[in-house]
Parts: structure tokens; sequence; C-alpha cells
């Protein structure tokens, strides 16, 4: 009989495994994690290009969010999703581990496979309009774009327990994209957002993040003020609650497959 | 006595479903009433019933992925409801089909990510799933991706899976379903391997050979009911008799099949029809009533084709199945 402490770790990292094996396997993969991204960054650089360095800059960063968001959304409503399709739920929810740590190695891969899509978007518009990031600290930069990987890594991880309550997790998907764009401020500061939408921006623990990045990035940035260290605390904070949140929710989505039957489509 | 590996009491198991949009109307499905079992350690014991008996949603509960409505089971005496934890380490599900693999991975990288989700230990892991690869017969395929296999390969790369942490007891639910010949054969061969082995099965089959070949003891399942539980002599004498008679003629009279059914030792009679021909099956004990004396009982109608043969589990499945439906 094997030993089923510990499990959790392991099976995350067997899971983040798998998902870059199967990633990896299918050759589409370029056109979310490279594709897309491109065409995310040209547009919003094409819109920009005008403007003052700063807001060219600022939609450079947003294109990359984009592009980060729309892999870290696609996979947290396929986490779960594949699971059912390929039939490998039951025996994945038959293991002795719980399924939160199968989940979070894939939610892991698609925030870094969302990283590429974002380096990618920083590349495109370095090469072909001559513009790099006028990046002052990289150090800080590649700190807080990993705060940002976390941010919407604990982000899709709540989404994808949400998911498994919702036949229409595709629909809910492309709301959520569109929503997050608007709500993160991604393309624009939230600023400019109508006062009673900053409670659901600030809930957001990558909007946290974006400031955090905005505020390394840019001098001086016209954020919420709360300054590096301001936006770097209130990232860390939710993110934990959402890792904490997420553990709860995941106990009762597995409790609720188990009552409903929800695991398979299988006849009886 | 030792305890039982497998002891359900009274479960049920209702699913629930709804209907419309503005005024929703829930919609209950009964796939399981009321169901007693136990299962014997070291035992391979089937579970027989046709399409929607419950066969899969008990085996779903025993394996801790679905909850039972009410009532208790107990596996390896762990409450299957209240310590799942505990005893998924400990037991094995191969569910038949298609699906249930990453089939763009290999089959060793597939048996690799379920040893690390069970638990197999980091330093023997290798190892074992090399064996069970072998012991399963797919060593040559082993780094192939699994969207390039057949049926009968996915079906033993599940059974593969289901045997990597050297469980206890094995639930295999139709796992030769779909099969050619040849691979249903192989695989039921390594399902009595798993038994020598001195692990317990609980199987569950359509098909009745497969039952009547393998398995020690029965049951049979129908509309979410135990109708019958024994060995597979013991449901033939259940339902009247060892062996067959058939009888095919182009009809037959009311009065001839009133004749028949009062000859000594005709326990039951069935009849069917097929195209322009009626057969009537009569079961009876060994030693019983013979064809000479049905001959005799139709006065000797020339037109009539007489076989006996043996009981099978097939004939004694479809008079219970037919007797619960009545």
């Amino acid at each position: 009989m094997a030993a089923t402490t510990s499990l959790g770790p392991r099976a995350l990292l067997a899971s983040l495994r798998v998902t870059i094996l199967q990633f990896l396997a299918d050759p589409q993969w370029i056109i979310g994690s490279a594709a897309a991204p491109v065409v995310f960054a040209l547009a919003a650089f094409e819109i920009y290009r005008f403007s003052s360095p700063e807001l060219v800059l600022f939609a450079i960063l947003g294109g990359g969010m984009m592009s980060m968001w729309a892999q870290t959304l696609y996979g947290s409503g396929w986490a779960i999703g594949q699971d059912r399709f390929l039939g490998t739920l039951e025996p994945t929810l038959g293991a002795p581990v719980d399924y939160i740590w199968v989940v979070g190695g894939r939610v892991i891969w698609n925030t870094v496979s969302g990283l590429l899509g974002g380096a990618v978007v920083v590349g495109v518009v370095a090469l072909a309009y001559g513009r790099p990031l006028p990046i002052h600290d990289p150090l800080l930069f590649t700190l807080l774009f990993v705060l940002v990987m976390l941010a919407l890594s604990t982000v899709g991880l709540l989404f994808t327990a949400i998911f498994v309550y919702s036949r229409y997790a595709g629909f809910v998907q492309n709301i959520g994209e569109f929503t997050f764009y608007v709500i993160t401020g991604c393309m624009f500061p939230i600023l400019i957002l109508p006062s009673w939408t900053r409670p659901f921006s600030l809930a957001f623990p990558a909007t946290w993040a974006l400031e955090a990045l905005r505020a390394a990035t840019f001098t001086p940035y016209q954020g919420l003020s709360w300054g590096v260290q301001g936006d770097l605390l209130g990232t860390l904070v939710l993110s934990l609650a959402y890792i904490v949140v997420s553990i709860g929710l995941y106990r009762r989505v597995v409790h609720y497959l188990s009552d409903t039957g929800g695991g398979s489509s299988d006849d009886y | 006595m030792s305890e039982p590996a497998v002891e359900v009491r009274q479960v049920r198991r209702t699913y629930t479903s709804r209907k419309g949009f503005f005024f929703q109307e829930k919609v209950e499905t009964e796939a399981l009433r009321g169901v007693d079992l136990q299962v014997q350690p070291g035992e391979l014991f089937g579970l027989l019933g046709p399409n929607g008996a419950g066969k899969t949603t008990l085996v779903k509960i025993l394996s801790t992925l679905l909850l039972p409505t009410s009532g208790t089971a107990k596996v390896l005496g762990i409450d299957v409801a209240e310590d799942p934890r505990r005893l998924r380490p400990r037991i094995g599900l191969v569910l038949g089909g298609e699906r249930g693999l990453y089939n763009r991975i290999s089959a060793r990288e597939n048996l690799r990510y379920f040893a690390d989700l069970y638990g197999v230990p980091a330093a023997t892991q290798a190892g074992r799933i090399s064996k069970v690869l072998d012991t399963v017969g797919l060593t040559e395929a082993a780094d192939r991706r699994v969207e390039e296999f057949s049926r009968g390969m996915k079906q033993k790369l599940h059974l593969a899976r289901g045997i990597l942490h050297d469980p206890e007891l094995l639930f295999l639910d139709e796992p030769t379903i779909g099969l050619d010949p040849k691979s249903a054969r192989d695989m039921r061969k390594l399902i009595r391997d798993q038994v020598a082995n001195g692990v317990t099965v609980l199987l569950t089959s359509h098909y009745m050979f497969e039952a009547e070949e393998l398995c020690q003891r029965v049951a049979v399942l129908s509309k979410g009911r135990i109708v019958a539980r024994d060995t597979v002599a013991g449901l033939r004498r259940l339902v009247g008799g060892d062996r067959t008679l058939e009888v095919e003629a182009y009809g037959f009279e009311d009065a001839e099949v009133r004749r028949l059914r009062a000859l000594a030792g005709v326990s039951r009679i069935v009849t069917e029809e097929f195209g322009p021909k009626q057969r009537l099956t009569l079961r009876v004990p060994t030693g019983g009533l013979g064809v000479e004396e049905v001959r005799a009982a139709l006065k000797g109608r020339s037109e009539v084709e007489i076989r006996e043969r043996r009981t099978t589990l097939e004939d004694v499945y479809l008079d219970l199945v037919e007797e619960e439906a009545n």
C-alpha cells in the first residue's frame, strides 16, 4: 500500500508536468501563446502609437497583461473541462489527494504560458517598432512580473472552481475575459472608471499587481497612490485570500461532484 | 469468518435533475433502491444487470466517487462516505471504455502521473510502472502516445493504472466491453491473475459467459434492486433447472402449451416469437424430463424441433430480469 502523506506538492508537480507534456504535444499551442499575444500587442500599439511614450508603454504592458489573462482564463475554464472531456475526472478524483493540487499544477502552467505571451508582446513591439520597454529596474520589474503571475494564478484557481458549477463555462469565460480587461485597468488606469466600479477592481489581486508593476515602471505614476509597497502588499494579501477561498471552494466542489454524480455523464 | 471486503446495507441512490427554465421541475431518478451486498476477501464477485440497472452507480459509490443517498457501504472495513481518503490508496478502479486516459502522452507518462497521485514511492516508481506494463503486455508500446492505441490496448492500460498502486481490492466496470474476442480473453486472464495474487475483485458485466467463466458468486441487479445472488449453480437451481429444452414450431396451440406446462419437472416456460416461428423454452432439472416426453406431449407433430442444452447464466439472468420487469 502506498503512503498518502504529503502527496499534494507531488501531485501538483505531476499535474504541471503532464500539462506541459500535453501542451507541447499539440502544435496548436502556438495560437494561444504566440499568435494571439502578437495581435493584442499590435492592436494596443496601433491605438496608442502617436500618444506620449508613457501611454505607449501603458498599452504595451496592458497588451501583455490581456494576453496573459486570456491564456489563464482559457486554461482555467479547461482545467476541469478537459478531465470531463477525456473521462479522466473520475480516476483523478478517486486518487487519495485533494483535487486542488492537480488543478493548481494546471493553473500554474497556464499562467506561465501566458507569461510567454507577455514576453512575445514586448518582443514584437521592440522589434517591429524599435521601441524597447524602458525598464529602469529590471530586477524589481521581474519580481513584479512574477507577482502578476501569482495574482493571475490565484484568480484562475478560483475561476476553475466556479466553472464546475456552470455548464456554460465557455460563456462565463468570455464574459470574464472582457470584464477583467476593463475592471483591472489593463489598457487604462482604473481611476477613469466610475467610482462604483472601484470595489470590484480592488477585489482582484491582478489589479494591485498591475498597479505595482506600473508604479515601478513609470515615474511619476498617477495610480492608486499606495506606492509599490502598498500595491505589493495588496497583491499578496488578496492572492492569499484567493488561495484560502479556493481551497474551501474546492472541498465543496469535490463534495458537489460526489453528491450530484457530476464527475461524468455516463449512464447509471 | 473474516470481515467482508465489501459490505453494503440498504444503499439507495437518487439522482436529481431539473427540467424547464422559469418554473423548474425537479426530476428524481432512483438508480439504487435498497441494495444489500457482501463480497468476501479474495473473492471474484460478479455484478450483472442490463443498462440502467445501477451497476456503475454502485461501483462509483464503493470506489468513493459518489455518495449514497442513504444506507451504508463499507469497503475493507472503511465507510466510503465517512473516510474516503483512507480507503482510496487501498482500492483500484477500472472503468471501461475508450476514455479515461490522457491521449496525447505515452502510456508510461499516464502511469507515472497516476503513480504520483497515488503516492507510489518515487524510489520504486519506475520499476513498478515497468512491472505493470509487462503484466498487461504493453511493454513494447509503453512510450507510444495513447491516441495511437487500439481499444484493447487502452483497456489494458486502464487495468495497469488500476493495479499500479498494488490495491487490495479492484473494481472493474465492464472491463471487456467493446473488445475483440482475443483481447477480451487476454483481459479475463489478467483478471484471473489478479485474484490468484490475492486481490479481491468486484466485476460488473453485461456478458453472462464472462461472469460464468470468472466469478465464484454473482448478483443480478435489475432496476436498482438485487433480484438474486448466489453461485452460478445456485442461480440455475433458482430458475428451476440446470437443463433447458428449446421447442420450436410454426405456432403452438394453447392446449399444447398447457400440456407441456403440466409435465413433471417443468418449472418455467418462456415463449418467444421470431418470424413465423414460435419457441418455447423449458427449464428442467438434471435427470428429469427428456426430449421424448416433450415430443409425446406434442402428440408427434413432425415439424417440431427440440434441442437440449445446459442452462446458461444468460438464461438465468433473462428469467430474473423478466420476472422483475413483470
